[in-house]
């Protein structure tokens, strides 16, 4: 078999795909010559395989579509400065269809047939719960981009780890100091009544009772609703601010009938972009939202006096200044999200170069190397900010930016500290044999 | 089988298993970013009227049908004129040419990238094949009857096998084979978890092409591909909406005429039972397409449309579905045909009532396939253009669009939503709007007077309103995935 059959779209970004494709091919060569002898034998210039688990079909297209782009754009710059250890990275993509079984036949095809090095990528939830078990078993290192707090609970297991985006327990944990000082104190919850509304629920209750606010009514919203002014009569008239996490194809209904209820008045709003993910903030039914205020993790807009490493990503990834495609001013980004493959990316290249990684062999090394790390500086490898790594929960931690919607864009009005998001950790991984 | 062999294949089957164990103890740590999507732009917008408007028009048609003189529509549509005499040599030639594509993308599909939307096989088949060339076939005619790869290997084989005298399919199966295979195909289609997979598409098409290359060569070519391969099959009947009709080949030339749309479904030889329900599996398997996305059906079957745990875990719910989709339509459709013919005051028979205007749903098909798969046409189209520019992603650039940024942004936002709503909306309408009057001038001939004609179709054109509204609300309600 050919290394030809790996190679995705992924390198169909205009901006990297031509120069990405000589570096693959080429690889391609190497390893159809006669006589190849396999890297992990001897080969120090052969690549190292990175097993993208990506949601090209199914409910997670959107976000994914922006993965691979993300992962595009930092593999052609890590390979183009010498590549790991001086190997390349080539990425060989199998779609999972966005699906926690395929999810985990995609992490066996990884170990057993493309024999990858490490299994890389996945955002949705359901599929990394449902694929952890079988990298557990398979002993093969899973870095995911998932911003969930399974990893960080301890129900994954030791070959699952997190470095690259922080996860919700710390996002909602971070936002609660700024909100209760800065838009009130008598907050009304609003989400959808399953388990990413219920980890709103549980997490931001008690960080903004810690300072010294107070929930005063959760409204928990039936996943099939598509028409909610009948929920809006249970907002207490003295609600200061409604922190809402509605997501799906009714959140545009959501807003327009709370801006109808509320006719141009009422309290101030709170969200979470995962809302908006990939969607134009200037779009019909959206104008309540001005002057309210969203947690992103990076910015989707480019921000006055953001740094250079900032605009080095985007320009990278191909993001325009509202953080749509440069190529396509529709294609809004998921960069709220995506950011986390560029930072997983250059995690993986640290400490792959830390254990002196040279094959599956040494994946244990590697997970070791990881947990070994602690702080991320902010730059290039890092444009959304410096970070903290707790290897013992395989969980990073950084800053949340905290936008206001202004003439339809979202610019940045605060930016937590590190420490706002932190939490007393649940687990232990590296108590688990390798 | 080796002991490693056991190892794997009891891995595996433990890994799957675990995995959705993990996934279902786990949901309450699992918090998925569901994409607001760009249904939300379309469920703002006020398509109830459309829905009102679309029914009313349906049904404002079948009254007006009424008044038309009777003899208008028949004349209307014997209309031809002639477009060109053909030649039919060019069809080897072509099904030569389509065979030789079909095995390179199905070696593509094998060693090929295994990404599905790099990869030419997935994109060609779904894409440009199911739903551009069904597209074609219903405005310009039965061009697949040129392109079809079965058509070249069938002729080599057969004079090697010196079966040049076709035989006939036995009287009692009918279509029934059609119906069998395309069951299959859409539960692959919308029921197996991954149909995009590279490979398995390629294995299933390998398999599906050579088991269909021996039948034809059992049953003579004309006659399985009339009844037996489903493809052909249903491309041929979608053909007979077109503007385009092609007579039967002449000492090796085709005449090809340009007749009204809908025409030729008007005076089309009546199908058997078997054709009834090939042609009612056909549009029911399109329409539970859009309802097993809905917030709806998802409820109805308890997944939560915010968290879709992916297809394979909602198999034996979609298997149910597309077979309960099926029941539901073709119950209706005979129901409103035998009444139909109780009204008529003239039965022509249930059976054979059914089998003529089971033809009138022909521009329904076709206008849901057009308004479902609208979007995927806009955007994956674009994905295939790129794959087959470089079939095996080895830098090749054969058409110039290797490097094709896919403008997935044609289909996103608000502008590009109220477009395509009203895209798919005038669409249904207009389907049934010609279902409307393609089974008025069916009836005409069935029933013989005008009185009896429209008496025969009002539970037929109450079925239509209904399934206007039905194909207007799947488009407007919201979806997952």
């Amino acid at each position: 078999m050919t290394d030809r059959r790996n190679v995705s779209s992924i390198i169909r970004n205009p901006i990297s795909r031509r120069s990405a494709l000589k570096g693959l091919a080429a690889t391609a060569a190497i390893g159809t010559a006669p006589g190849f002898v396999r890297y992990s034998q001897a080969q120090s210039s052969a690549p190292i395989k990175i097993g993208f688990q990506a949601h090209r079909t199914g409910i997670g297209a959107s976000y994914g579509r922006w993965y691979e782009r993300t992962t595009a754009a930092a593999v052609k710059l890590i390979n183009e400065a010498g590549g790991i250890n001086g190997r390349p990275i080539e990425i060989i993509t199998e779609d999972d269809g966005t699906d926690a079984a395929r999810g985990a036949e995609v992490i066996e095809k990884f170990a057993n047939q493309h024999k990858t090095d490490i299994v890389y990528g996945t955002l949705f939830s359901h599929v990394v719960v449902g694929s952890a078990p079988a990298a557990g078993e398979l002993k093969m290192p899973y870095y995911v981009v998932s911003e969930g707090y399974h990893v960080a609970s301890g129900k994954m297991n030791r070959w699952v780890l997190q470095p690259g985006i922080t996860d919700v327990k710390a996002q909602t944990r971070s936002v609660a100091p700024w909100i209760t000082s800065n838009v009130g104190k008598k907050i009304t919850m609003i989400y959808p009544d399953y388990a990413f509304g219920h980890d709103h629920r549980d997490f931001f209750a008690p960080a903004a009772v810690e300072q010294g606010g107070e929930v005063i009514a959760q409204i928990p919203i039936p996943p099939t609703e598509t028409s909610f002014t009948r929920y809006f009569p249970q907002i207490p008239a003295d609600t200061d601010v409604i922190y809402h996490v509605m997501v799906g194809p009714a959140v545009l209904t959501f807003v327009k009938e709370l801006g109808e209820f509320y006719g141009g008045s009422g309290p101030a709003l709170f969200g979470f972009i995962d809302s908006l993910e990939a969607v134009d903030i200037n779009s019909p039914g959206l104008e309540f939202l001005e002057g309210s205020h969203f947690w992103e993790g990076m910015p989707r807009y480019l921000q006055e006096g953001a740094s250079e490493a900032e605009i080095a990503y985007r320009d990278a990834v191909g993001l325009d200044e509202n953080g749509a495609s440069v190529n396509d001013p529709k294609d809004v980004s998921t960069n709220a999200h995506s950011f986390g493959c560029w930072e997983t990316l250059y995690v993986i290249k640290a400490a792959m170069e830390a254990a002196d990684y040279k094959g599956p062999e040494d994946r244990a090394k590697l997970i070791e190397a990881t947990e070994a790390m602690t702080e991320f500086a902010e730059g290039k490898e890092h444009p959304q900010g410096d970070k903290v790594f707790n290897g013992k929960i395989h969980q990073c931690f950084g800053h949340q930016n905290i936008s206001v919607v202004e003439n339809q864009k979202l610019k940045v009005v605060h930016r937590t500290s590190i420490e706002d998001g932190m939490y007393e950790p649940e687990a232990d991984y590296t108590t688990q044999t390798l | 089988m080796t002991a490693r062999g056991v190892d794997r294949r009891y891995i595996g089957t433990a890994l799957g298993l675990s995995a959705l164990a993990a996934a279902i103890t786990l949901a309450s740590t699992a918090p998925v970013l569901a994409h607001a999507a760009d249904r939300g732009h379309v469920l703002i917008l006020p398509t109830g009227y459309y829905l009102f408007g679309g029914a009313a028009a349906v049904a404002l048609s079948f009254l007006v049908l009424a008044l038309v003189p009777p003899g208008c529509l028949d004349r209307l549509f014997s209309f031809r004129r002639s477009l060109a005499v053909a030649p039919t040599w060019p069809r080897l030639a072509a099904s030569t040419a389509s065979f030789l594509c079909f095995v390179v993308l199905v070696a593509a599909g094998y060693l090929g990238s295994r990404d599905p939307l790099s990869n030419p096989l997935p994109l060609t088949f779904w894409t440009l094949f199911w739903i551009g060339l069904t597209l074609l076939q219903g405005v310009f005619g039965n061009i697949w009857w040129w392109i079809n790869p079965l058509y070249a290997p069938w002729r080599l084989l057969s004079a090697v096998l010196g079966r040049n005298r076709a035989p006939e399919l036995p009287r009692g199966l009918g279509y029934w084979p059609a119906v069998a295979l395309f069951l299959g195909f859409a539960w692959f289609e919308l029921v197996y978890p991954a149909p995009d997979d590279p490979a398995r598409l390629a294995s299933v098409l390998a398999v599906y092409f050579a088991a269909n290359l021996s039948a034809a060569l059992i049953f003579g070519y004309e006659a399985w591909t009339r009844q037996g391969e489903c493809l052909s099959a249903f491309l041929g009947m979608i053909a007979k909406l077109a503007v385009v009709e092609g007579c039967e080949p002449r000492r090796k030339r085709r005449a090809l005429r340009f007749c009204l749309p809908g025409a030729k479904l008007s005076s089309a030889e009546p199908l058997p039972s078997s054709g009834v329900v090939f042609l009612l599996l056909a549009l029911s398997s399109v329409s539970f397409d859009g309802l097993m996305r809905t917030f709806f059906w998802l409820g109805l079957n308890d997944v939560n449309p915010l968290e879709f745990p992916g297809r394979s875990a909602v198999v034996g719910i979609g298997s149910y579905g597309l077979v309960a989709m099926f029941a539901a339509l073709a119950a209706a459709f005979f129901a409103a045909v035998a009444l139909g013919d109780r009204l008529s005051g003239k039965s022509a028979g249930i059976a054979a009532a059914a089998g003529a205007l089971v033809w009138s749903i022909i521009p329904i098909s076709m206008a849901y396939h057009f308004s479902h798969y609208l979007t995927a046409l806009l955007v994956n189209g674009q994905y295939a253009l790129a794959a087959l520019s470089d079939p095996l992603m080895n830098g090749a650039d054969l058409f110039g669009t290797a490097g094709l940024h896919v403008q997935a942004g044609i289909v996103m936002g608000a502008r590009s939503a109220w477009a395509i709503w009203n895209l798919q909306a005038a669409a249904i309408i207009a389907g049934h709007l010609l279902a409307v009057v393609v089974a008025h001038a069916i009836a005409y001939r069935l029933y013989g007077s005008a009185a009896r004609a429209t008496r025969s179709q009002i539970p037929l054109a109450i079925l239509m309103v209904v399934y206007t509204i039905f194909g207007l609300w799947l488009l407007s309600s919201p979806t997952a995935a």
